[in-house]
């Protein structure tokens, strides 16, 4: 019987790891918030990958293979503590399209279209980092929640209940931005 | 499937993770349920929004170089 490939050997995996750069780059900068951080961490995760290259089996989904050395770098480097400590608590449901009913008659489309990119990406790095995470992997790089909680190493229910959670803050944050920019106006009313 | 129903699994079904029979239900509902149909157009553009944000930039070129010796 053949054996099954391990890992891919000397360029091929050199090649294939080097085509997430960009993508891994992004992550990390949403994961730290800071450049210099995110290039540390990228750099940090290809040592990691290089010295664990054999255990990268071949055909399998090695853009999430990187990510999950990313993200628990991350958790044991820079935040210093187990994500699992970190608390969610304090993030109220939210919606934007309830709020926006009630308080303006600017359709929803009309008031997210005049967010600038620069402020959907604040409200995002505004979000937990366990928030954070899940909406890089699922919403920014369009990971499965399969993929994704295994990336994370949680239950498909913790990340549909995270991602639920992120995307309802991240309604509040935007809300916020299109108050301040005078998209909408009205105070926010909490449900 | 009423409202509630139906938002409970609006994240799913922008994200694509809902089973066939539920997206049947789910589309059949929102084509007859104005809110709810609004409600699933603003998550997909939310969604749509951060990945574009997001989504756009590259590795710092040094990065890069760095990153090609230590893999060659």
């Amino acid at each position: 019987m053949a054996e099954a490939p391990s890992a891919l050997e000397g360029d091929g995996f050199a090649a294939e790891a080097i085509s997430h750069l960009d993508t891994l780059y992004r992550g990390a900068l949403r994961l730290t918030r800071d450049a210099a951080q995110a290039e540390d961490l990228v750099q940090d995760t290809y040592v990691r990958a290089l010295r664990y290259q054999s255990s990268y089996r071949v055909g399998t989904n090695m853009k999430a293979w990187l990510f999950a050395i990313m993200r628990n770098l991350f958790w044991d480097r820079f935040k210093g503590r187990r994500a699992e400590d970190v608390s969610l608590d304090g993030d109220g449901d939210f919606g934007l399209y309830d709020t926006l009913h009630d308080e303006t008659a600017k359709p929803e489309t009309q008031v997210l279209d005049g967010l600038a990119a620069d402020e959907v990406v604040r409200a995002v790095d505004q979000l937990s980092e366990l928030h954070r995470e899940v909406v890089v992997l699922v919403d920014v790089e369009g990971f499965s929640y399969k993929d994704a909680a295994d990336v994370i190493g949680v239950p498909i229910g913790t990340v549909m209940s995270r991602l639920h959670r992120a995307r309802q803050a991240l309604q509040r944050s935007l809300w916020e931005y299109a108050r301040e920019s005078g998209i909408v106006h009205g105070e926010r009313t909490e449900p | 499937m009423n409202c509630p129903d139906c938002r409970e699994r609006i994240d799913r079904f922008v994200d694509r993770e809902l089973s066939e029979d539920d997206l049947r239900s789910l589309e059949h509902h929102l084509s007859a349920c104005p809110d709810c149909d609004d409600e699933y157009r603003l998550q997909s553009n939310v969604k749509r929004l951060v990945r574009v944000a997001c989504g756009e930039g590259e590795a710092p070129a040094q990065l890069r170089e760095r990153l090609r010796q230590l893999l060659s």
